[in-house]
């Protein structure tokens, strides 16, 4: 094999050299770029804000168990503000589908959505009606049901009923305080194996103990992370609750017992503008080093519009859905996410990233 | 030596990045085609969006790279010849049979007008027939064909399918039973792979005498499983069936997604724990048994996992990530399999050892559905 192949290496070398002289080969980041990209996202967008989710679920932890001890107006109220920070600080990075946040099915227990067969509300009927203290340990809480254990149960609890069903240290509230518990202990971990062993394997790609075989393939997880929530948000919360024209469901939004559908959208087209353009290595930066500043500069036309049209979108979506002229607009950043999502993807071939083959169109 | 030269030539292959597919690689590495054992052979994209059929070997080399008219789905290894044949996917109308032995394409078979391949043919086990499933466009009926190889692939007999969409088909070891996956999907080619009867589609596990077409058996699903779809099967010595579902409900229903079957019984539906279950994203793309024919994988693409069961047991044993991960094939030792993915990676798993091993690849290639042992 070497006698024979090492005659061959000036060819090789020649004829790729050739070939990208030529611009038969797309040009295409080179893994260094890649390298530092993952670098930058790693460190400036996804620890940082699995550090403020773990924070505000230790902070919701905690203000349940306060409100299971004193179950006053206050205490509901300063439990359903932590809650809004959590979610916020979720939806801030509901987008991250890779990493610990996959070990253990973290993605589902943390948000089960859409639950289009009640399953959390059946299962949560269940523990409310057997109130076996048993299940008041988080411990229990990895052998339950996927809805019982995540934030829209969670929202249940503390949105709806009432607030003498908390009283006397109810199981409720007790209940209502483990899932806290529960969701607090998940996203400590998420950040820690974050910072531990998962931002080592994306930055070390190649090496023997990465789950990477190169920086290209990590950055694929990364590019999943931007591309596919557009589709998403767009079928999900946007185009689901909005139905037919006739008649519009606005129980199908995300998050509607909270009354927060509108921001958990504005915090996810946010949070995917700073993914894409938020750091100094970014994919914005990218795309205009492959020479695709038109491709560049029409993506981040589109985030600001996004931006911008979200902020006039009133709330909640349970009476203003109502409304034709929120209608109108949803339908016009449906549209936009419709375009951002085809620009996206034509970015994806400028970069020479491929999301997914079979799993996206297989057979 | 010979590590460190293997390793080289894949750097250097990695920085040409297309070159695998413009030069023939086993003249590039010095290497008799011949001489080198072939491991596996699937079809695959690559980077400028041609679909190949490539022969590679236990290093990684590519044996024989075959460009193919289009998408393929399945590739099927002749049982005692070095012919492989690899089939369109749907609605294609293409099957290449190829020698990779002799480097080249023995015959492109192209389907009888009015009809179109379902992505997959198999070799009889006697090697002497090509046995597809084909669709009946005008009736949209299935159909399981059967050509004469040693007639230059001649139509020698068109079965019914019993059912709508027909998949993957697999004869049971020495027997003429052939064992047919009906999907259950009413496509037509004028729509694309436009899915047209969800909420009526009845998938049905099909076994049918190869020699007369008869049918011993049909099994449909529970009326209220009726979304699950019966496509990608393996069979065992044993005679049972082991079924990857693909739900074409609500994923949130957490349907189970693997069936067994022996003959004469009902299916039985199995379920991964709820975890692993809803990560495998309602969506199953193979099924294989391992060498002992007790163990099987399945693969998971969109959740990008492989879980393995103990059929014997009807039993989930474990579950690997492997990204896009679809292809299987069992390797020779028992309890063993090697999965192909679309990122171009390729593993070996022992279920018995856990280990997992990354196989050495010179080329990055998006290895597309199925693979097969050579």
């Amino acid at each position: 094999m070497k006698q024979a192949s090492s005659p061959l290496w000036p060819t090789l070398l020649g004829a790729a050299a050739l070939l990208t002289l030529s611009g038969v080969l797309h040009a295409a980041p080179s893994e260094l770029q890649w390298k530092n990209h993952n670098q930058s996202l790693v460190s400036e967008h996804i620890i940082p804000r699995y550090q403020h989710l773990a924070d505000s679920s230790a902070a919701l932890a905690s203000s349940t168990a306060q409100l299971c001890q004193q179950p006053d107006q206050a205490h509901l109220d300063a439990a359903q503000q932590a809650f809004h920070h959590t979610m916020d600080d979720w939806q801030s990075v509901q987008h991250i589908q890779f990493g610990p946040i996959e070990n253990l099915m973290r993605n589902f227990s943390m948000q089960f959505w859409p639950d289009k067969k009640n399953l959390i509300g059946k299962q949560l009927n269940i523990l409310l009606e057997q109130q076996n203290p048993d299940t008041l340990e988080t411990a229990a809480l990895y052998k339950a049901s996927i809805g019982v254990k995540g934030l829209p149960a969670l929202e249940r609890l503390l949105f709806t009923g009432q607030l003498d069903e908390l009283d006397n240290n109810s199981y409720r509230c007790q209940l209502t305080h483990t899932i806290a518990a529960y969701i607090a202990e998940n996203s400590a971990a998420t950040v820690s194996e974050w910072q531990q062993e998962y931002s080592a394997s994306v930055l070390q790609a190649g090496s023997e103990e990465s789950y990477y075989d190169d920086h290209q393939e990590a950055a694929v997880s990364m590019m999943k992370s931007l591309v596919e929530p557009v589709e998403a948000i767009r079928d999900q919360k946007i185009l689901r609750p909005l139905a037919d024209a006739e008649k519009v469901r606005p129980r199908r939004s995300e998050s509607w017992r909270s009354e927060r559908s509108v921001r958990n959208i504005q915090l996810n087209i946010v949070s995917l503008q700073n993914l894409y353009s938020g750091n100094e290595n970014s994919v914005d930066l990218l795309l205009r080093q492959q020479g695709a500043a038109a491709q560049a500069d029409k993506i981040s036309a589109l985030f600001n519009e996004l931006v911008t049209q979200m902020k006039n979108v009133s709330g909640p979506f349970t009476t203003s859905l109502y409304q034709p002229e929120t209608v109108v607009q949803l339908q016009q950043i449906s549209a936009a996410l419709k375009q951002l999502d085809q620009e996206l993807n034509a970015a994806m071939q400028t970069l020479d990233i491929q999301l997914g083959f079979n799993s996206r169109d297989g057979d | 030596m010979m590590e460190t030269n293997r390793r080289r030539f894949c750097q250097l292959l990695g920085s040409a990045l297309v070159l695998p597919s413009l030069l023939p690689v086993s003249a590039l590495a010095g290497i008799d085609a011949a001489t080198i054992k072939p491991l596996f052979a699937s079809a695959a994209k690559d980077r400028s969006g041609d679909y190949h059929l490539y022969v590679m070997s236990e290093l990684g080399e590519v044996i024989f790279d075959h460009l193919l008219p289009g998408r393929a789905h399945h590739t099927e290894a002749h049982p005692t010849q070095s012919l492989l044949a690899c089939t369109a996917r749907r609605p294609g109308r293409f099957i290449d049979i190829i020698d990779y032995q002799q480097q080249r394409l023995v015959k492109r078979i192209l389907a009888d007008d009015g009809r179109h391949f379902f992505g997959h043919s198999i070799f009889s086990e006697d090697g002497r027939w090509l046995i597809t499933t084909e669709n009946d466009i005008s009736t949209a009926q299935g159909r399981v064909v059967v050509r004469s190889m040693a007639d230059d692939y001649r139509v020698i007999a068109d079965y019914p399918s019993h059912g709508i969409g027909p998949h993957e088909l697999v004869q049971q070891p020495n027997s003429s039973v052939l064992v047919v996956a009906n999907g259950g999907i009413l496509t037509r080619p004028d729509r694309g792979r436009e899915k047209l009867n969800l909420d009526s589609m009845q998938p049905s596990l099909v076994r049918l005498d190869l020699n007369t077409g008869e049918r011993l058996e049909q099994q449909m699903l529970p009326t209220e499983q009726h979304q699950l779809s019966i496509r990608h099967i393996d069979t065992n010595r044993q005679g049972s069936t082991v079924i990857a579902l693909q739900y074409q409900g609500d994923i949130g229903h957490n349907p189970p997604l693997v069936a067994v079957h022996q003959p004469h019984q009902p299916l039985q539906l199995l379920q991964a724990p709820e975890p692993i279950n809803m990560a495998m994203k309602g969506y199953c793309g193979s099924a294989r048994y391992d060498h002992s024919g007790r163990f099987a994988a399945i693969s998971a693409p969109r959740g990008d996992l492989i879980s393995f069961w103990d059929i014997q047991e009807q039993q989930f044993i474990s579950s690997i990530k492997s990204r896009d991960g679809c292809g299987l094939t069992a390797t020779a030792n028992t309890a063993e399999f090697i999965i192909s993915a679309g990122t171009g990676r390729c593993l070996k798993h022992n279920i018995q050892t856990g280990k997992t091993q990354r196989m050495p690849q010179t080329l990055k290639t998006a290895w597309d559905n199925h693979l097969a042992t050579v």
